[in-house]
């Protein structure tokens, strides 16, 4: 039907709402390349041949894509006078019960029904859908599509993209229709420049000066021209709106021929998107059918027309000369401005060029006033942008965001933050040509001119989010990979600059770089950036320039360290559990050697890897289950069990004796070298070994009675038996370590001395100062920090604990002190300020706190402590908070609400931290850091004074075990090196030969867990809770190992 | 095109005429900024980025070969930023293919060579790429050797501008981008190559030469191929 005056167009817009709100129901299928991807074809052809089946009166059609990538199949189904339904991850099997409840005015299963669309806004026009389905929320309730403002997505999955008339239902062609009665091309300019609309492709220049500049120039012959060659990795923006809306582009891009004064449109749109070709075309043919293109356009005299043209596929044809030369049939190869297209683009004619999203923000622009636009968004960046929020974030997808918004808005409430617990480290904004911006940059609000500050783009809208498994310099190579290849050659810079770039990481990546590299390479990719010809070869570098400011120390990682902390490169690492420990162990080879039935050998080594397995073995936070391949089978292999148990089976047996002589048997020449230790913690303790193996004199000195530091003095038993330390230590001391107890180095013992009489010395005394809170009421009786009580329980002294205890904290010595109490037969309740996700300590430990009868309060923050006459607690005020804004931590910050709680108690724990000992510090004359730690070099833990090293918790602050240990190895090695002038720590490890091929059947069963004693018992008593694996479900346990660790077999 | 103008090269207050870009003005008038791709004559392409100036009031660099000059231009063409990046364009260039000086007929005579001996370019801190690259010597008078080429198109722009064959040009994307010859073929197959050897005249280094001669003995007579263009524009 040709469209030439208004009853035409009324007419038209009729039978549209006829369509979109038909006296029947109407089910949509969102049918985008992704949805498809997701099997939304065969949903569609099973609800058409059911339909037909049935003889039903439904209208079934196709959409685009609402947006919520993470949830397809999405389909909306709407019944007469109900709100719009939207169900999400909609298979075939599930077309049977949403058909049946429709006839009767049943919801369809919940688990597939996302929200309800009560009324909806085209800008241009309004669809009331209806109200009711009361238990369902509203769309803007999900957390995705909270805050989302919907200007340049108006219709996208909710009209049918392959029907005009639904188009002009919704306000379509309106805004056009009246540019063309209004005949005041000048006006629509200063319209959109007075919206300040800028450039959605990236650059954000402000449209409204590029018309003018057009409608300037001389000439019959304009052109408009929309950039619609996508190709950032990971931006599918564009494509989504081509395919789920086509007509709104033709619009935009009508608008602008007519207040330009060209009369020719064309569309340069990937070969790679054959959907949004085939729509646009089909939208382009409609519209040309109803007179909305054409020679006479809506029968206002207005002559245009508008073609598409595929493009071959390269990046570079994203920059708007090459994308000319492409359009006439030249190599797409860019060629310096001046002259700019508006003087002089497509066939040497003024050309305007403008990218998909830009032309999608005409129409509405027009149809609301550039008020109404300025008001959304930023100052000097107006309205929304779409951004595709993709990588290491649990909801993926399309998001239309007004600018200035927070990063953290969109990682952690709409991405609903990382995938499987993971920390998110980084996002990279703007594709290849972004830049990456720390997690601890996240309250940056997105716009033009912020994200530039911190050297990334706005670029075309992609954000890939990273975690902690993403390594950085492997980020940075894979986007100069990208981009090197995409280059075209012309200009040197970016041809050979990028190549010499790439070759560079690559050295990063295989850690055969040198520290000078960095410097080399930071200058090499400001060379690119600024000396370039077009805009490839000047944001190419962003990647690594930014990665070098934000993260450089993970290229130092890479090349002093020689360590790839995310084990993405490969050749740095041995298994993803190997360079997630901490120790480094080869878990791999003992899983093996005990698969292999080789007890003594895989206890050798553990022990040669973890001088204390049994210990950790019970108390590691286990980072390596976080990292291990299996867990995509099923679960992670329990490998610190597993290696509990061998150690366990050698320690407390008869084998010992005859384990020891093994493990001196390693023990390297004596060198005449004296080392000293400070502090026989398992920092201590672990670089007190490998030095004594190594050949090295080795005194250990500590302030208290026995060794074993946290471990013996604040672990409970229930946790760790002193029996297994023990057994541990004394190994450590046949390897003839020797030790001076209840020495207060500082004090009897003067640094300085210590250095005298030995030729290096190990500063390793951890964090024994209990942090402090400053709330009303803690000077009262009953008050006591956890450390000091934890230590008194393990010396078995008499501790000051009544009836019913508050703990404050949510740390492991929070924990480990609510345990210790309930077995002091207190009622214990523990208060957290946070939710309980947020809680440092492990969470098999919370969890059995809870069994053994602890009360958790979350989200409370202590207020003050009551006490009674006599100075005694009588109970604790504790503030409820509210989960607030995320920090930069991913964490919601705690607020305080108005409500108050009170709770009885006599005694309160403080468990909120631990900390260095500012004295020792002090008198160390040492450099210390702000934090109070000392300050050390990074890589070789050397303090500012020669000679002494430092470690532990020491220069981290509190951390765990695990990590003080591996610090504790790493000062051996470097101590060693120092001495000896070589490396010499590989030396310690025998040969063990052992099966190098992956399992051709790796054990079906799933993970195996210790057996524990029930929670009614193990209060009664400080027997350990844990039973450890049996023989049998250790064996099965290591046959589930995949070996990440063999890279190549022979065949 | 002949409103005059008055730029300011390195302080210095030049008269020159709207529509000279800044390499010319300069060059016209003494000053010396490094160019590769430029050559007098053929359309300038900002390609080596070696005549990269700095603008006062523009924040980026700008290369002097296709920017225009304005009323009040103030160029500065050197500071040490840019020879630094310039250093580097010679650098990469150098370890791009394999040059050999010391087997090169051009060796002496050669534009790449003068660069890096002017900025004292006499190593390199970059590995070399060693490509394994091809010698076209199909034509019975030229040679073509692509381990000395610095596709610097000049040999492209002299055959499509100046003589009107459009023989040459490239093919392939970034590093891997080659100079071809009509179509792919060899070059003694081309049936376009009128023989006219323009294009060895204007090539800066030893990449195109006439057979016959040996080590440092090609001299090229660059000039021709610029007045043979300016001869054609005054037509």
């Amino acid at each position: 039907m040709m469209i030439q005056d208004f009853a035409a167009f009324s007419a038209v817009r009729e039978a549209g709402l006829a369509k979109l709100l038909p006296g029947k129901p109407r089910i949509a299928v969102g049918m985008g390349t992704c949805g498809s991807g997701n099997g939304a074809e065969a949903v569609y052809h099973a609800f058409s041949s059911e339909i037909d089946a049935r003889g039903l009166a439904v209208q079934l059609v196709p959409v685009g894509c609402f947006g919520f990538c993470a949830e397809e199949p999405l389909v909306n189904v709407w019944v007469p006078g109900h709100p719009l339904l939207m169900l999400h991850q909609v298979q075939p099997n599930h077309v049977d019960g949403i058909l049946n409840g429709l006839g009767h005015g049943h919801l369809p299963p919940p688990e597939i029904v996302l929200c309800k669309i009560e009324e909806w806004d085209h800008l241009a026009g309004h669809v009331k859908y209806g109200t009711g389905y009361s238990d369902v929320p509203n769309w803007n309730e999900i957390p995705f599509f909270d805050g989302q403002v919907k200007i340049v997505l108006r219709n996208c999955g909710l009209i049918n993209p392959d029907d005009i008339e639904e188009y002009i239902a919704i306000g379509g062609y309106q805004a056009l229709y009246k540019v063309l009665i209004d005949q005041n091309p000048a006006g629509v300019i200063e319209q959109i420049k007075a919206s300040k609309l800028r450039g959605r492709g990236g650059a954000g220049f402000l449209t409204g000066n590029k018309w003018e500049f057009l409608a300037k120039a001389a000439g019959p012959e304009k052109y408009l021209v929309c950039n619609a060659d996508e190709g950032d990795p990971g931006a599918y923006m564009n494509r989504n709106e081509i395919e789920s809306d086509p007509h709104s582009l033709l619009e935009g891009m009508m608008i602008a021929g007519y207040v330009t004064g060209a009369s020719k449109g064309i569309i340069y749109v990937r070969a790679e998107y054959p959907l949004a070709v085939l729509r646009l075309e089909r939208a382009i043919e409609h519209a040309r059918a109803y007179g909305v293109l054409g020679d006479n356009v809506l029968g206002r005299g207005f002559k245009f027309d508008i073609e598409t043209v595929e493009g071959a596929g390269a990046f570079v044809c994203g920059e708007e000369t090459a994308l000319i030369a492409s359009l006439e049939s030249h190599a797409g190869r860019p060629r310096s401005r001046p002259p700019f297209p508006a003087q002089k683009g497509l066939y040497g004619k003024p050309t305007n060029i403008n990218n998909v999203e830009t032309w999608y923000n005409v129409a509405p622009i027009v149809a609301k006033g550039p008020a109404w636009f300025t008001e959304i968004g930023s100052p000097k960046s107006a309205g929304t942008k779409v951004f595709s929020l993709v990588g290491k974030v649990q909801s993926t997808g399309l998001v239309e965001m007004p600018f200035g918004t927070p990063l953290a808005k969109f990682i952690y409430d709409i991405g609903g933050g990382g995938t499987n617990g993971r920390d998110i480290k980084a996002v990279q904004t703007g594709g290849p040509s972004g830049g990456c911006i720390p997690a601890d940059m996240f309250d940056t609000p997105v716009d033009y001119e912020t994200l530039a500050q911190l050297g990334s783009i706005m670029g075309s809208g992609g954000m890939v989010v990273m975690d902690e498994d993403n390594c950085m310099v492997d980020v940075a190579r894979y986007f100069i990979e990208f981009t090197h290849s995409e280059s075209c050659g012309k200009c040197v810079p970016c041809r050979v600059g990028l190549d010499k770039a790439l070759r560079m990481l690559n050295g990063f990546t295989l850690g055969t770089a040198t520290d000078k590299d960095i410097a080399a390479l930071d200058e090499l990719c400001r060379m690119v950036r600024d000396t370039s010809l077009c805009g490839l070869g000047q944001s190419a570098p962003n990647p690594v320039l930014t990665s070098l400011r934000h993260f450089r120390h993970e290229f130092e990682d890479h090349i002093l360290a020689k360590r790839c902390r995310a084990g993405v490169c490969e050749d740095l690492a041995l298994s993803p559990c190997e360079n997630s420990c901490p120790l480094h162990m080869n878990i791999p080879r003992f899983l093996q050697l005990y698969k292999e039935e080789r007890v003594e050998d895989a206890f050798l080594s553990v022990i040669l890897d973890n001088p204390l397995p049994a210990s950790t073995g019970r108390v590691c936070q286990h980072p390596c289950d976080n990292r291990c391949r299996r867990a995509a089978v099923d679960e992670s292999v329990n490998m610190r069990d597993v290696h509990r148990l061998i150690a366990d089976e050698v320690l407390l047996s008869d084998k010992f004796d005859t384990m020891v002589g093994r493990v001196l048997e390693r023990r390297q020449e004596p060198t005449g070298r004296t080392v000293a230790i400070v502090g026989a913690g398992p920092t201590g303790l672990t670089c007190a070994y490998y030095l004594a193996l190594l050949g090295h004199d080795v005194t250990v000195y500590d302030s208290r009675p026995a060794a074993g530091g946290m471990l013996r003095y604040a672990l409970p038993e229930y946790r760790l038996p002193k029996a297994v330390l023990d057994k541990e230590i004394e190994l450590i001391e046949r390897l003839g370590v020797k030790f001076q107890f209840n020495v207060n180095v500082g004090e009897q013992l003067t640094l300085n001395d210590v250095g005298q009489q030995h030729d290096a010395v190990f500063l390793a005394i951890g964090t024994w100062k209990e942090a402090w809170v400053y709330l009303p009421g803690t000077e009262l009786t009953g008050v006591i920090p956890a450390l000091p009580f934890l230590e008194a329980m393990s010396r078995g002294q008499e501790v000051p604990v009544g009836k019913s205890v508050v703990v404050i904290g949510g740390g492991n010595a929070a924990i480990d002190s609510a345990r210790s109490a309930r077995r002091l037969g207190a009622d214990v309740t523990i208060v957290y300020r946070r939710e309980r996700n947020d809680m440092p300590a492990i969470p098999e430990e919370i969890e059995a706190a809870e069994h053994e009868g602890a009360k958790l309060v979350y989200l409370a923050a202590p207020h003050r402590i009551v006490g009674d006459k006599n100075g005694q607690v009588r109970a604790i005020e504790v503030v409820r908070t509210k989960p607030g804004e995320f920090d930069t931590s991913g964490r919601r910050r705690p607020v305080p609400t108005d409500e108050v709680i009170r709770i009885a108690c006599d005694t309160v724990i403080l468990a909120v931290g631990e900390k260095v000992d500012p004295d020792f510090c002090a008198a160390s004359g040492l450099t210390i850091k702000e934090a109070g730690t000392l300050e050390v070099d990074r890589y070789s833990l050397e303090t500012s004074r020669e000679r002494f090293y430092a470690g532990g918790d020491l220069i981290t602050g509190a951390s765990n075990v695990s990590n003080a240990m591996g610090i504790g190895k790493k000062a051996a090695r470097n101590i060693d090196r120092r001495l000896m002038g070589e490396e010499r720590v590989a030396n310690l490890i025998p040969d063990f030969a052992y099966q190098m091929e992956p399992p051709e059947t790796p054990s079906q069963s799933g993970r195996h867990v210790p057996g524990e004693m029930p929670a009614a018992k193990r209060v009664q008593s400080y027997a350990e809770v844990s039973l450890g694996l049996t023989v049998g479900a250790a064996l099965e346990e290591s046959a589930r190992c995949l070996r990440c660790d063999v890279r190549s077999v022979e065949s | 095109m002949t409103e005059k103008v008055k730029v300011r090269i390195d302080g210095e207050v030049i008269a020159a005429t709207a529509g000279q870009t800044i390499l010319e003005v300069a060059r016209a008038n003494g000053k010396y900024i490094p160019a590769l791709c430029y050559m007098e004559g053929l359309s300038a392409v900002g390609a080596c980025r070696l005549c990269m100036v700095e603008v006062s009031g523009v924040a980026r660099l700008l290369p002097a070969c296709t920017t225009p000059v304005q009323e009040g231009l103030a160029v500065n063409t050197s500071s040490p930023q840019l020879e630094s990046y310039r250093k580097i364009a010679i650098e990469l260039l150098l370890v791009e293919r394999n040059h050999v000086c010391a087997v090169c007929v051009s060796s002496g005579h050669c534009e790449l060579q003068t660069l890096a001996q002017d900025h004292g370019v006499t190593y390199v801190r970059y590995p070399y790429n060693f490509p394994r690259l091809t010698v076209d010597a199909t034509h019975p008078r030229y040679v073509l050797d692509h381990n000395r080429c610095v596709l610097c198109s000049r040999c492209v722009r002299t055959c499509a501008e100046v003589e009107g064959a459009h023989v040459w040009d490239m093919a392939g994307r970034g590093i891997q981008t080659r100079l071809v010859s009509e179509l792919q073929r060899p070059w003694g197959e081309s049936t376009t190559c009128t023989s006219c050897g323009k294009c060895v005249q204007a090539c800066p280094t030893g990449a195109m030469a006439e057979k016959g001669w040996g080590v440092e003995e090609m001299t090229k007579k660059r000039a021709v191929v610029s007045r043979l263009s300016s001869i054609r524009e005054g037509q």
